[in-house]
């Protein structure tokens, strides 16, 4: 063996150098690390290059050999394992405070928990990512559609005649081209490529053009005329829930009354009756919050190309393209196999970019006709007439506290405004209720929502999905329920919150919660008891809370027992590098990184030996699409699992040849081998020319799904996820109490994330959604003018926070450690959202003593509330108004110990493998073992209104007067 | 993607060259826009707002770009302008405030003072526009009315939200034109005509060319205020400028200018005049705050509503007095 000894040595020097250099990395002095790591490379090339070949690797005559053991990757040499990356469980040394992780066991210390930079990167900074816009096939055309411009109208006729005879003009589409309804979820679908009956807001769609160029094409646009019946529009959601002439659409006999509801939601649980009469402090507060657009980089964008062989490939920068997909196949009534959904690069999509699109169908039944390509590239006005933003909404809150700062009901009233279609309405409208019932224990719950249509541009999903300005309204009562009561409202929230492993009052299955440490960490962080209620006027600081799903529970489209949720498929040859397709949607958030990341952490392989194929339908497997913040959770772990099948095949192929105990073996860096003899080990491509031997290259599918969970009344899988992320933030604002100008300093960011699988992304979700949510707290705002007409169609005009109104934004990441989460992860896209509105609101509170309930806080809103506030103190200039004070009561004591006691409890039930269920009730004296309506007759479940309460409805109550069609008999 | 109506572009590179193109399209009845940095014109003409066949380029002509303390060519860009050492402190601040560094590299101080109006019913596409029935600031041939004030066919109310215009009134600016007929210079105030459409008395082929300061420049003491929802980008809401010559008992003379409330910027004489005259400190200026506000008209065409630009003039004002009273 003496020939072995000189290698060896070489891989020392080889393992020094690499310490050096992840040092250097991190002063980011790239290139000279690069040209060492060259040099140093150069060096060693010549030195072994006389060396002899490896035993045991045949070389065929004429053929360079297979790469040297240890190597594959563009280091050649395997690196020791790091402990510090290794679970406690495992043997290492990463502390593990809230217990081990059932993939404890798969973590090789390779790349997960690392910063690392997303693997498609370096082609958007160079320029060379393509976006929908970025598509350029020979011989295409330019499509542009013709809009209404009306708000509301029937079209009586089209005449395409004259812009046909314009020369340059290819193709023309109108309604009568697609006659088949599609949209997002399957029971809604209300939406047609081109108008067929009616137009439904300004900017709807009515015909398509495809023409040589885009000057012919816009010409050609004005040459169509269409003649329109003009009916009665409706602007105000408030009218929606009236009875109608012309409803906008009809749905047939689940039509409800004559009106124009989609969808009508009514929740009762708990301690209904007694919630009022417990309380001795009780909030309630009408809330008006602004739509917002997503106002992604990127306009929609589309190229539709029908090849030679018959097939549709679409390129689109989609969140969802199975969708589309499926869409696609129910509008042009082609077979799905015949089509391939192409993503491009996505430039942002936040939920704008989630529905198929009239434009996606306008543009293949263009080049369906044309025989051509043809590209649609939106200008920003067009992303507004698409829009699918976050709800106009107008929220009823009420609060109520006991005397033992309990929160003993929620009463919420949301009506949000739909616009011209349902998109995700049906999933909105449950949403602004269900994801408010976390993470506090609450005695009783009533929720009544309604969407309705207007004529305006479609609301849809928007990160925070129906979940954000439920939760402001909720976190903003919070903090005056905490002001009557006279306690610290970080303190008041301590003290309330569900312990993990719990079910929440309608029945969500709660894992991992990290709120708690959310919450101290942001109040250490922040200064808080320095600062809270202490600061000169105009000086304020705030705190809010967030509770998301990770995932949905239910797949919108199938049965969960029918179809897993995530699928991928991965690919190994000779060579070492892994292939994986998923269906998974790169949006910028980083899913490509997060699967490669989970692959090379269980196989133990350097990022660059993973390359992800997740573009095309033809290829990768289906993905339900990236909205619920479900990517991370549910693509990693079948990612995981199919890694795991690899890994597998691995480990045997290094028994037969080591001859090793299987359940001794470990993977590190490009390693395989014995956890208690480091020497006895193969090489990653050893192994796996090994396993390849007698069937080629290595593949595996994994997939995964989400078990059981939830309660079985109407619309509990609404909000049902498998993992929930929790966060806190504190925000710390500037007012200018002459003219209402607010400044957001400082936030503070605290976000349970389960498992940072990659940091420097979460950070960068965290610090985003603080810029999105500011601008929806701050400035953004679709304005509608006189006559329902959108103001503000362009970025100039629709305020999005420019670099000087960001706050220092300082991101705080808590791991929970989700026992269902891949690693322990969970989501970090949208949760992070949810607390930025109301800690602003609640320290806008502390800065001028005001309270605001319409978003987004403009000055001239604030400047009304301040001027209000004078007059009723009878203080002439708003300086001379005084800021807020906060005396403790007593219950601030009780409040604090029980928060303590609590602290323990959460801990024990996080280490107790035996531990008992938990639901919702027992803070109020219940059994926590049993639902505790099936123990207490005054703990209501109920999902239909009864007489009484339709005697006196709520605003979005009052939906419930009306009957649905079918049930009256007269449909 | 929004696409500007082709134009040809003329790139003259002296005055007189510049003059004689207009000359030659005006007599071929021709309709053309100068161009300076293009940042007003270009995204209107995207919007396909009053754009032309022909427009001609001012950016060769060296001999606008002159820039000393008393001397701004028209074509100093805003950046320039902003960071040098000639210009006036007020002038810095209120140039170095508009819209985004992108956008003062290429802006100019001739293309700030001729900017064109702004309205919510105008700044749109065309296809928007259309969903209105059009606006008269640009009515494609459809003799449509105004929307911010319906039912009066004359008056155009788009608002003037350029910063420069409200501080150079204050410092006493003369702006100078010159077109083939010869060149004529006035007060700054007396370029603006009252109307969203024409602006100003600028004739078909006439620019400017540049703007003369007055010596005792430098003896101006003041101070522009504005306000907008954001810190970049956005247009003033409201402007204001102050600018006082000190004595040794207060202040002995005062101008007060405004600008983003109404079709034109306004200078405060009168206003001003009184509050000189009665000076009183601190009481004084709120009184003057107060004038200054009743003085001005916006109406609900901008991003505030005129209520609130209105109560925010005052606040700008007593700001920008500020430095009265301050020793």
């Amino acid at each position: 063996m003496s020939d072995r000894d000189e290698p060896e040595g070489i891989i020392e020097r080889e393992i020094k150098m690499d310490v050096d250099v992840i040092e250097v990395d991190q002063e980011m002095d790239f290139e000279n690390v690069s040209s060492e790591i060259a040099d140093l490379e150069v060096d060693l090339m010549t030195e072994e290059s006389s060396e002899d070949e490896m035993v045991g690797y045949r070389q065929q005559p004429g053929k360079l050999p297979f790469a040297k053991p240890g190597s594959g990757g563009k280091n050649r040499f395997s690196k020791p394992t790091n402990q510090e990356m290794i679970p406690e469980s495992q043997g290492g040394k990463l502390t593990q405070p809230w217990g081990s992780h059932r993939h404890d066991g798969l973590v090789s210390g390779q790349i997960i928990g690392k910063p690392t930079a997303l693997v498609d990167s370096h082609w958007k900074v160079t320029g060379q990512a393509q976006y929908g816009d970025d598509i350029r096939l020979p011989g295409e055309l330019i499509g542009r559609i013709v809009r209404s411009p009306y708000h509301y109208a029937r079209v009586l006729s089209i005449n395409c005649s004259k812009a046909l005879e314009l020369p340059g003009v290819v193709a023309i589409a109108t309604g009568a081209d697609a006659a088949n309804k599609f949209g997002v979820l399957p029971v809604t679908k209300d939406e047609h490529a081109m108008a067929v009956e009616k137009v439904r807001h300004v900017g709807d769609l009515v015909a398509c053009v495809a023409a040589e160029n885009e000057l012919i094409a816009r010409e050609a646009e004005r040459l169509i005329e269409v003649e329109y019946e003009i009916l009665e529009p409706i602007h105000d959601m408030r009218k929606g829930l009236d009875d109608s002439e012309n409803p906008i659409h009809d749905r047939g006999k689940y039509h409800i009354g004559e009106a124009n509801v989609q969808k009508r939601v009514f929740q009762e649980f708990g301690n209904i009756d007694e919630m009022a009469s417990n309380s001795i402090a009780s909030h309630k507060q009408n809330w008006l919050f602004a739509g917002v657009n997503h106002a992604a980089t990127e306009p929609h964008a589309v190229v539709a190309n029908w090849d030679p062989s018959g097939r549709l490939t679409l390129y689109t920068p989609q969140q969802v393209p199975h969708y589309v997909h499926r869409a696609l196949a129910d509008v042009l009534e082609v077979p799905m196999h015949q089509i391939n959904v192409h993503r491009t690069f996505v430039g942002g999509g936040f939920g704008g970019k989630s529905d198929p699109f009239p434009h996606e169908m306008c543009a293949a039944i263009l080049a369906r006709k044309s025989g051509r390509p043809v590209r649609i590239t939106f200008d920003r006005e067009e992303v507004y007439w698409i829009n699918r933003g976050r709800h106009p909404s107008r929220i009823e809150m009420n609060l109520h506290a006991d005397e033992k700062g309990r929160i003993c009901g929620i009463e919420t009233d949301a009506l949000i405004d739909g616009g011209g279609f349902a998109s995700f309405g049906h999933v909105t409208t449950y949403y602004n209720g269900v994801l408010h019932t976390a993470p506090y224990e609450i005695g009783a719950f009533h929720y009544t929502g309604a969407r309705v249509w207007t004529n305006k541009p479609a609301s849809g999903a928007m990160r925070g999905h129906g979940a954000v300005n439920s939760r402001c309204a909720v976190e903003t009562g919070l903090d005056d329920l905490a002001e009557q009561l006279e306690v610290d409202p970080i303190t008041l929230r301590l003290a309330n919150l569900l312990p993990p492993h719990s079910a929440t009052i309608t029945g969500f299955r709660v894992t991992s919660i990290g709120m708690r440490e959310c919450l101290e960490r942001v109040k250490k962080e922040s200064d808080w008891d320095k600062k809270f209620r202490k600061m000169p006027l105009g000086k304020g600081i705030g705190i809010g809370c967030g509770f998301f799903i990770s995932g949905s529970g239910l797949p919108i489209h199938w049965d969960p027992n029918k179809f897993p949720h995530a699928t991928v498929h991965l690919k190994i040859d000779m060579d070492g590098g892994v292939t994986i397709h998923t269906g998974a949607a790169d949006i910028g958030q980083g899913s490509d990184t997060v699967v490669a990341q989970a692959v090379a952490e269980v196989l133990g392989l350097p990022l660059d030996m993973i390359r992800v194929r997740s573009r095309e339908s033809d290829t990768s497997p289906v993905d339900l699409g990236s909205y619920s913040s479900r990517v991370t959770f549910m693509n990693a772990n079948a990612a995981i699992s199919a890694a795991m099948q690899i890994r597998d095949e691995l480990l045997d192929a290094t028994v037969e040849i080591t001859g090793a105990i299987r359940d001794k073996l470990v993977i590190g860096d490009r390693r395989i081998f014995a956890k208690n003899d480091p020497a006895v080990g193969i090489s990653y491509l050893e192994a796996l020319h090994k396993a390849q031997e007698d069937r080629g290259a290595l593949v595996a599918s994994g997939a995964y799904r989400t078990p059981p969970m939830g309660r079985t009344h109407k619309g509990a899988a609404a909000g049902l996820a498998p993992a929930y992320s929790f966060s806190a933030y504190v925000a710390e604002v500037t007012v200018d109490v002459e003219t209402g100008q607010t400044k957001v300093d400082k936030v503070w960011a605290a976000h349970d994330c389960g498992k940072a699988l990659n940091p420097l992304a979460v950070k960068g979700q965290i610090i985003g959604s603080c810029h999105m949510g500011l601008g929806q707290v701050i400035s953004e705002e679709m304005k509608y003018g006189r006559g329902g007409h959108l103001m503000n169609p362009d970025l100039l005009d629709y305020k999005i926070p420019s670099v000087h109104e960001m706050p220092e934004v300082f991101p705080i990441i808590v791991e929970s450690n989700d026992p269902e989460g891949p690693f322990g992860a969970k989501e970090a896209g949208e949760g992070p959202l949810l607390p930025i509105l109301p800690a602003v609101c609640n320290a806008v509170y502390d800065a001028v003593g005001v309270r605001t309930a319409e978003l987004p806080i403009t000055p001239d809103r604030l400047l009304k509330l301040i001027e209000r506030r004078c007059r009723k103190e009878g203080i002439k200039e708003p300086l001379e108004l005084e800021s807020p004070t906060l005396k403790y009561s007593p219950l601030q004591n009780v409040l604090a110990a029980r928060a303590s006691e609590h602290s323990q409890r959460d801990l024990d039930r996080r280490l107790d493998a035996n531990r008992k269920p938990y639901h919702n009730g027992a803070l109020f004296g219940l059994d926590p073992t049993i639902p505790p309506d099936e123990v207490d007759e005054r703990w209501a479940v109920n999902v239909i209104p009864s007489k009484d309460y339709l005697t006196k409805p709520r605003l979005a109550g009052s939906a419930w007067r009306h009957m649905e069609r079918r049930h009256r008999g007269d449909s | 993607m929004m696409r500007m109506p082709p134009f040809k572009l003329h790139t003259p590179k002296t005055l007189n060259d510049a003059l004689n193109i207009a000359r030659e399209l005006s007599n071929e009845e021709i309709e053309f826009d100068w161009i300076a940095g293009g940042t007003d014109l270009l995204p209107n003409y995207k919007w396909h707002l009053n754009a032309k066949p022909h427009v001609i380029s001012l950016s060769g002509i060296s001999e606008l770009s002159k820039l000393n303390s008393n001397h701004i060519g028209a074509m100093v860009s805003l950046h320039d302008l902003a960071k040098s050492k000639y210009t006036h402190p007020v002038l810095v601040k209120a140039a170095d405030s508009i819209a985004s560094t992108l956008i003062r590299r290429s802006g100019t101080v001739g293309g700030n003072i001729c900017l064109d109006t702004r309205c919510y019913w105008f700044n749109q596409t065309e296809q928007w526009r259309e969903s209105i029935d059009w606006c008269h600031k640009c009515d494609c041939g459809t003799e449509a009315d105004c929307r911010v004030i319906p039912n009066q066919n004359t008056l155009c109310v788009a608002t003037y939200q350029a910063d420069l215009a409200p501080v150079l009134m204050c410092l006493g600016a003369t702006i100078h034109l010159a077109s083939v007929n010869g060149i004529r210079s006035m007060p700054l105030h007396n370029f603006f005509e009252l109307d969203g459409m024409t602006r100003n008395v600028l004739q078909h082929g006439e620019l400017v060319t540049h703007i003369t300061l007055p010596e005792d420049v430098n003896e101006w003491k003041g101070d522009y205020q504005k306000l907008r929802q954001r810190e970049s980008w956005d247009f003033p809401e409201a402007g204001v400028a102050a600018l006082w010559r000190m004595g040794t008992k207060g202040p002995t003379q005062l101008r007060i200018a405004t600008t983003g409330l109404e079709s034109i910027p306004g200078l405060h004489l009168e206003e001003a005049n009184n509050a000189i005259s009665k000076w009183n400190g601190s009481n004084t200026i709120d009184t003057l705050a107060d004038a200054i506000r009743k003085s001005v008209k916006p109406v609900q065409n901008t991003w505030y509503s005129p209520s609130y630009r209105k109560k925010m003039v005052k606040v700008l004002t007593k700001r920008a007095c500020a430095g009265l009273i301050e020793r």
